[in-house]
């Protein structure tokens, strides 16, 4: 095909955006509503995955080490959980037995007579160890146990057990919800789309009348939906912006919650806005382009 | 060249016999009248003409294609040989008279410059040329019709097939869109024009094919300004 002949199935199919503005306006509206919808619940997804990372990476494993170790001894346990599949090495932190002494003693002011007639220090060296996946805590509670000098591993099971059943709740509910958000917009946005495209049938007629191949006649619908997608991609984008920082304002005024629920670790919207407009012009082209082409189907058999 | 043989259409759902062992043998630069009352035939014949409908029996070429063995890719191709001009006009509406004749070149894939100089030729030969920036919604029923006169005549094809081009106008402009059509066939396009308007007919004269019941009636040339008993 001739680029004269292209660039007018282009302009033809922008201009047809004006042209049938009634229908163009209902399906932007349709794909407004629905990108805002499918937006707004995976960003809601994304901060509760965000806030349930932060919990879990505060989860702590306590590694306690035999009595008296030698430090070459402390050091080789040190390097055999840094080197675990379990864990990061950033994630191994080593808590003296002098520290735990001294922060007991702070902590439990009271027993000042009994601190003062132990010749000894009761506390054993540890070491604080993140675990890199909660679901395999138990895993690396076995595989620790097996560090020569190591004496005890305690490990919070019910905590992991809790923080695991909420992330497999919330992945299931919100990913069921996204989906049936998709599927219901789907089915909207081919339902106005059918009603866009039957309005138009005896257009679609003409040209297959006249000898227009189905792919001719397909160009400039195609073209009006990925400009419609676009429009209702970037006023979403709006949208979900203003929606967005409005909601995470207001768990910032409440500074009680803010703290409780650290949620100092959400998204900021300014962090993902390319993201969030890239996406949604995506989606809302690709789905009103790819609607309108799959409304045309039975107008094109003439 | 437009040639039927043996044609029959039954249509299933209705159990209707559209068509009988109709033979029609249209030779080029022809101009014929199609004339039928209402279920004589005369659409499911232009259907058979347009590769809208396929014989239930029997044979159609049109234009060197072979119809009955037309592949669907091929349908798009075998309709840019052919014009057709509708009873309804059937113009876009969002594109204005130079617009709606121009696309018929676009999907030929024609050069811009050739477009640029057969569009504003093909209006003045219909006498729209100081129309072709309007809609087809700001032209009257006979401007549009000449609209679509030369959209089927802008890429000079073997055949224009007029679905009754009258049908939908004043009848005083009737005759002039006929007349047209006669200018356009003295150019060597063979020129098939189907009415149900025996006046019309009976003015121009020259070939005629009556359709009665699905069969050719009569098929003949009557006189200009004459009748015909086989017209009745």
């Amino acid at each position: 095909m001739r680029w004269s002949n292209f660039t007018f199935l282009v302009k033809k199919g922008v201009h047809s955006v004006w042209y049938n503005r009634l229908m163009s306006f209902a399906s932007f509206c349709v794909l407004l509503v629905s990108l805002l919808l499918v937006g707004l619940s995976a960003l809601a997804g994304a901060n509760i995955n965000v806030v349930l990372d932060y919990v879990e990476d505060r989860n702590e494993v306590l590694v306690f080490t035999d009595g008296d170790l030698l430090q070459t001894e402390t050091a080789e346990i040190s390097e055999a959980l840094m080197s675990s599949v379990y864990t990061t090495r950033t994630g191994v932190n080593f808590y003296s037995k002098e520290e735990a002494w001294v922060d007991f003693k702070q902590e439990n002011p009271d027993a000042d007579l009994i601190y003062e007639r132990m010749d000894f220090n009761p506390m054993p060296n540890t070491f604080i160890v993140t675990i890199s996946d909660l679901t395999k805590i138990s895993d690396a509670v076995r595989d620790f146990q097996q560090i020569d000098g190591v004496q005890k591993v305690s490990a919070p099971h019910d905590f992991a057990e809790f923080l695991i059943g909420i992330r497999n709740t919330l992945t299931i509910i919100g990913g069921a919800i996204i989906l049936a958000l998709v599927v219901v917009c789907l089915v909207i946005i081919y339902n106005s789309s059918r009603a866009s495209v039957f309005a138009r049938r005896q257009e679609i007629n003409i040209m297959k009348y006249v000898g227009a191949t189905n792919s001719f006649v397909k160009i400039p619908f195609f073209i009006e939906g990925l400009f419609i997608g676009i429009l209702a991609g970037i006023a979403s984008w709006g949208l979900t912006q203003v929606a967005y920082t409005s909601i995470i304002s207001l768990f910032g005024n409440d500074v009680t919650l803010w703290r409780a629920l650290d949620l100092a670790n959400l998204i900021e919207f300014k962090r993902i806005s390319w993201i969030v407009l890239a996406a949604n012009c995506l989606a809302g082209s690709l789905l009103s382009g790819t609607g309108i082409i799959m409304s045309m189907g039975k107008h094109l058999k003439v | 060249m437009v040639e039927l043989k043996n044609v029959e259409v039954f249509y299933k759902d209705s159990g209707v016999d559209a068509l009988r062992d109709v033979n029609i043998r249209i030779n080029d630069g022809e101009f014929v009248f199609i004339v039928g009352d209402s279920g004589a035939g005369k659409s499911t014949l232009l259907k058979l003409l347009t590769n809208e409908l396929l014989p239930t029996k029997g044979r159609v070429f049109v234009n060197g294609y072979n119809l009955s063995k037309l592949k669907k890719s091929k349908v798009p191709k075998f309709r840019r040989s052919i014009g057709m001009v509708f009873q309804d006009f059937r113009l876009i509406p969002d594109m204005t008279v130079f617009e709606n004749v121009a696309f018929v070149l676009r999907i030929t894939d024609k050069a811009k410059k050739y477009i640029r100089q057969r569009v504003p030729y093909v209006l003045n030969l219909v006498r729209l040329a100081d129309r072709a920036k309007s809609y087809p919604s700001q032209l009257s029923g006979g401007e549009r019709q000449r609209v679509g006169i030369a959209r089927a005549f802008a890429t000079d094809p073997g055949i224009i097939i007029a679905d009754e081009p009258t049908g939908n106008i004043d009848p005083r402009l009737s005759y002039e869109i006929v007349e047209l059509l006669l200018d356009i066939n003295k150019c060597g396009t063979t020129v098939i024009m189907v009415t149900h308007e025996h006046d019309l007919v009976q003015y121009f004269g020259g070939r005629v094919i009556n359709l009665k019941d699905g069969e050719i009636f009569f098929d003949g040339s009557i006189p200009m300004g004459g009748k015909s008993d086989e017209m009745e």
